[in-house]
């Protein structure tokens, strides 16, 4: 265990009122007006209900927690680049074979964003009331997509070059 | 201490107690917030990329500016946790507007990934 180690940047006690809510208010420019706003304070309303439910759980917890999110988010992105780049670099004699690849990788990630959203939500809500957490079916879902999407692959460049 | 030390070997993993807890898991966390920041950038070049082979420069010019902002604030955001969510503040600091800007965000990178994928 390391020794206590006192961080070096404890300013003000409200350091913390004023962190990241800050960096995420002005937010993307392709959507602004009252939808952003009214969406922002819904979002506020629903982060007080969840911070009032329960009791705080090791904050190491929601920690790890964060990071779940985030490595799911990543993974969402990178299927959305790789249907691009399948979208971009595939060659089939039909061109439009191409989006039977491309498509269904980028579904996969905006379902996967949205589900990593709510299992983050799932799984907050579960250690705040310490009760268990639920299993996800990501995983489930995120090996099956590319399995399926693999295989489809294969036949549809198979009967592209006997069509051929 | 008045115990033996011939049974430290239980493997009982018992978290150390907060207060002793140099912060890693803060670290960890901003780190992932950094990744982030950089997939989304590399994305966004991807996007962007296709949509100037699309034949879309003005949705290329729009999903540049946008993901160039969205990575620079998600960076910025991972930058705030490592500064000042303390361990005794930490808990007040919920994300859930962040994470839920950043899945919007997904899901409109997924849509603009969709149309530049049937433009190309």
């Amino acid at each position: 265990m390391g020794e206590s180690r006192s961080e070096p940047h404890t300013e003000s006690s409200n350091a913390c009122a004023t962190g990241p809510k800050t960096a995420g208010r002005d937010e993307p420019p392709e959507r602004e007006g009252p939808l952003l706003r009214r969406w922002l304070s819904f979002s506020a309303r629903r982060e007080r209900r969840l911070e009032q439910t329960g009791s705080d759980p090791d904050p190491r917890f929601t920690f790890a927690n964060e990071r779940t999110f985030l490595a799911w988010n990543r993974t969402a992105l990178a299927l959305i680049a790789a249907g691009l780049a399948a979208a971009q670099f595939l060659k089939f004699n039909l061109h439009g074979l191409r989006l039977i690849i491309a498509v269904p990788l980028i579904v996969l990630g905006a379902a996967l964003a949205l589900a990593s959203y709510l299992h983050w939500e799932d799984s907050e809500r579960a250690m705040r009331l310490r009760q268990p957490l639920r299993y996800s079916w990501m995983p489930r879902v995120l090996t099956g997509g590319i399995a399926v999407i693999a295989v489809c692959g294969g036949i549809l460049a198979v009967v592209d070059r006997l069509v051929h | 201490m008045n115990r033996p030390q011939s049974q430290p070997t239980g493997g009982t993993a018992t978290p150390p107690p907060d207060r002793d807890d140099p912060g890693l898991a803060r670290e960890r966390t901003a780190l992932a917030w950094t990744r982030s920041a950089l997939t989304m950038a590399a994305s966004g070049v991807l996007i962007a990329r296709a949509a100037f082979v699309g034949h879309l420069p003005v949705l290329g010019v729009v999903i540049a500016v946008a993901m160039a902002t969205l990575s620079v604030l998600t960076w910025r955001n991972g930058q705030a946790i490592y500064r000042e969510r303390l361990e005794a503040c930490m808990p007040q600091r919920l994300q859930t507007t962040a994470f839920g800007l950043l899945t919007m965000a997904t899901v409109l990178v997924a849509g603009s990934a969709i149309v530049v994928t049937v433009a190309i």
